[in-house]
């Protein structure tokens, strides 16, 4: 049977590196087909040369068995080509219904007959289970309804090939069901699905065949009935994976980060609501909770980043009300945000210069004003090298650098001069197994050396593995706070997560 | 083919383009397409004096460029290099018809700080209002142009006044007083050199210091800056300054070397071309001084190709607005040719 679509020895080089070497790929029609690797893996890179966003240095695309090139992505929607980017790509201020048919010229251009259009994204919505209302503004949905329009918006220029990046990574575990009977829907009717992953347990679950990417080239392909988790995470990143271990206690005793009645109200929210805990020297403390509750808050809050509307936060029992960001860093609080594109990077500066972004005014690296481009230049090498960041060259804009490298130069930024506090926001989201280990890691390292971590994830399973005590976020409260012990009672965690205050539970 | 070569044969077609174009527009008025850039480039390279006369224009609108250059750098869009170019020139006029009998070196110095100031401030007002407000500084430093060009009138009617004069000018400055000429028989002062001088120094800053780099940075991504303690409202404020501050020299730099007394139409619309330089020089000081002098060196031999053959000047303008639109369009245009993505 002739392919759907199929890529044959693609090459591609940025800055004279591979990003693709004689890779391969093979879609049949009505298949879920994973691309599965690492970041920086080069599965990304892949799919946006199919879809006219880069161009190929070698190698031959087949589409429908005839030979295809896409210039643009108007041209692979025209063949029926269809891609959800990572970052989603709609206007918060405009309608369901006008995201979708933007850019189309429907009957009766410029006089479109909405009602009409509105009743074909609905129809479309309700064929596939993507529910969304059409007349509902972008701004006003979350991120889970924002990707099904993404979705429906290639349906309804009629995709058969849809090309999915990563998309079960802003997902809740509950999302990510109703999203897989959304794509077993799509097979059935038809439709090929190529979804760009490094979760394996997902591939399992929704994927009938898999090809795995490792350090640019294409390294196996099979179905997936033929596999087992554990063959397919040794395909991927090339070796046997260890996990984190915690060892035993390292808390030492002396004054920690002391948050004492912390209340945040912005334009009449209440954002955050007599938060109170303490991190202790050498003690990772878990804040657990449903995405949007209340931890970015938190955290900026923490870091000087929001000046807090009630309450006290000390360090070493000194008071840190009234210091700036810049003084609280210079006292040891490092800051690793969960956006690092916004908070935490300068994407069209070099790695040099985004490391000056905490340095610039420090006496190694800028004396009298200037900058000492040698000593950072050394510095940047040392972290290179202890951080194992991977990039074309030092002197590339970081935007250019995958997610696992951004991330590493973060931690080399922040963890360097053995901070005192740590405040890690969802420190691996978005990150393959072998970055996110190693960040682990590097966490870890620096509760044994004393730093008082604060780990805010939605990922429960992270918090576990971490954490020595877990407190619990829910619309900016803090609904108990547990030591992580093996007989932790999870249902409890689970329910102060809903909302339920610590003590009810145990009484009911 | 390499990059830089595709790049390359794209700003030559361009050039094309606009050559073409000029034909066309020359051939449009009916005049004599050779005549005409027989005296273009006669105007331009034919003598001495005009080469000299290049350099002249070119000096206001490296500074003003420059100027521009630094605010656009810190994300501050400074519309309003006209305005604080003739601050300056108003602060330099000012210094002198209040300081009289201050020997040479004391005047320059004392009048180059006092435009900087002067210049400076005025646009630190919409970069105040930025940094503490929120408020667009787009509209401000347009505003803020009308208000000097004002306060320029009023002044040459009242305290700048020569009275001998029955026209709205100023004391002329004494001779032997202002920038030295630098060549016999030419326009030529050594307000290029300043130019020239504050190009190296505002490389420098920009690059080679940490306060520049903050400004690069709260330029590219405020958010970020203000997550890792860069003060986002002190980087506006100083690029502001800076920038009105190079604006406010240009404009002592048209009084101490070339007009010698303030006049109300000093700048024949220096600060808007400074825009138009700063674009074309990609916000890099090398870039502005070689986009200046080709401005310049297009606004002389228009003149020129004017006298020669009676083409009406204006071509030159639209030259230069289709130029600015081909170069920023390029990427676009030729999307084809530069299509290795960077």
């Amino acid at each position: 049977m002739m392919a759907l679509l199929e890529m044959r020895h693609i090459d591609k080089l940025f800055f004279g590196r591979y990003a693709n070497r004689d890779v391969s790929l093979q879609v049949q029609k009505g298949e879920i087909h994973a691309l599965l690797g690492e970041n920086g893996a080069g599965k990304t890179t892949l799919m946006n040369i199919l879809y006219g966003i880069y161009r190929r240095d070698g190698g031959e695309i087949f589409w429908r068995g005839e030979a295809a090139d896409f210039l643009s992505p108007k041209d692979a929607i025209e063949k029926n080509i269809g891609m959800v980017h990572q970052h989603f790509m709609l206007v918060p201020t405009l309608t369901v219904a006008e995201n979708i048919t933007l850019g189309l010229r429907e009957k009766g251009y410029p006089f479109t007959d909405r009602a009409a259009l509105s009743a074909r994204v609905a129809a479309i919505s309700e064929k596939y289970g993507l529910l969304v209302e059409p007349g509902a503004l972008i701004s006003s949905l979350s991120v889970g309804e924002r990707q099904r329009v993404e979705i429906i918006k290639l349906l309804y220029r009629g995709a058969e090939l849809l090309i999915l990046d990563e998309p079960t990574a802003v997902l809740t575990p509950g999302e990510t069901a109703g999203f897989f009977n959304v794509l077993k829907r799509l097979r059935a009717d038809g439709c090929s699905v190529i979804i760009i992953t490094h979760r394996i347990p997902e591939v399992m679950e929704i994927a009938d065949r898999v090809t795995v990417l490792r350090d640019t080239r294409c390294v196996f392909s099979a179905p997936i009935a033929e596999l087992d988790e554990i063959k397919l995470s040794e395909h991927m990143i090339g070796r046997e994976l260890a996990p984190p271990t915690r060892g035993k206690a390292t808390a030492a005793g002396g004054e920690g980060l002391v948050l004492a009645g912390i209340g945040l109200q912005e334009n009449g929210i209440q954002r955050l609501r007599d938060v109170t805990f303490s991190a202790r020297p050498g003690e990772i403390l878990g804040i657990a909770g449903v995405d949007g509750n209340g931890q970015k808050a938190l955290a900026e809050t923490i870091m000087g980043i929001r000046r807090p509307t009630a309450g006290e936060i000390s360090l070493g029992g000194r008071s840190l009300a009234g210091l700036s960001v810049a003084a609280r860093k210079a006292l040891g609080m490092a800051y690793i945000s969960d956006d690092r594109h916004e908070d935490g990077l300068v994407l069209d500066m070099d790695l040099a210069e985004n490391l000056l972004l905490k340095f610039n005014r420090d006496k190694r690296y800028a004396s009298r004003g200037l900058i000492d481009q040698k000593r950072v230049l050394q510095k940047l090498r040392e972290a290179v090298g202890e951080y194992d960041i991977r990039a074309p060259s030092l002197r590339v804009p970081i935007r250019y650098l995958s997610g696992g490298n951004q991330q590493k130069l973060i931690l080399a930024r922040e963890l360097s001069d053995h901070p005192q506090v740590i405040v890690a926001f969802q420190p691996t989201r978005g990150l393959d197994i072998g970055a996110s280990e190693f960040i682990r890691q590097q966490l870890l390292a620096h509760r044994e050396m004393g730093a008082r971590v604060l780990l805010i994830s939605a990922d429960l399973e992270e918090i576990r593995a971490l954490s020595d005590r877990i407190a619990v976020i829910h619309k900016g409260c803090i609904m108990g706070i547990r030591d992580n012990s093996d007989d932790l009672d999870m249902t409890e965690i689970g329910l102060m997560m809903a909302g339920n205050p610590a003590g009810e539970v145990r009484a009911g | 083919m390499s990059k830089q070569f595709r790049a390359a044969i794209s700003y030559a077609a361009i050039a094309v383009c606009s050559l073409l174009l000029a034909i066309l527009l020359i051939l449009l008025v009916g005049c004599d397409v050779g005549k005409a850039f027989y005296g273009f480039f006669n105007g331009i390279l034919g003598s001495s004096y005009s080469v000299a006369e290049v350099f002249v224009k070119a000096a206001p609108l490296i500074l003003a460029g420059l100027g521009v250059a630094v605010a656009f750098k810190s994300g501050f869009t400074n519309i309003g290099a006209e305005g604080q170019l003739y601050m300056g020139a108003v602060a330099f006029t000012a210094t002198y018809v209040l300081c009289p009998g201050l020997p040479k070196a004391a005047l320059l110095a004392l009048g180059i700080l006092a435009g900087f100031l002067a210049g400076g401030v005025w646009a630190l007002i919409p970069g105040a209002l930025k940094a503490r407000f929120g408020i667009s500084e787009v509209i401000n430093t347009i505003m803020l142009n009308y208000i000097a060009l004002g306060i320029v009138g009023i002044l040459l009617q009242t305290a700048l006044k020569d009275r001998a004069q029955y026209f709205p000018v100023s004391p002329t400055l004494d001779d032997g007083l202002g920038f030295s000429r630098l060549l016999k028989g030419t326009r030529l002062h050594s307000g290029i050199l300043i130019a020239l001088v504050c190009a190296v120094i505002v490389y420098f800053f920009i690059f080679k210091t940490s306060m520049g780099f903050r400004l690069r940075a709260v330029g590219m991504n405020p958010r970020a800056c203000k997550c890792m303690g860069i003060s986002v409202s002190a980087g506006l404020i100083v690029s502001s300054l800076l920038s009105g501050g190079l604006a406010g020299i240009a404009g002592v730099g048209e009084i101490a070397g070339l007009h010698h007394r303030l006049i109300g139409g000093i700048s024949p619309s220096y600060g808007y071309l400074a825009i138009i330089v700063a674009l074309l020089g990609g916000n890099h000081p090398l870039g502005v001084v070689i986009a200046a002098t080709g401005i310049a060196a297009l606004q002389v031999g228009a003149l020129a190709m004017q006298r020669a053959a009676n083409v009406p000047s204006a071509i030159a303008s639209i030259i230069m607005g289709a130029v600015v639109l081909l170069i920023l369009a390029r990427k676009t245009l030729f999307k084809r040719l530069l299509r290795e993505e960077d």
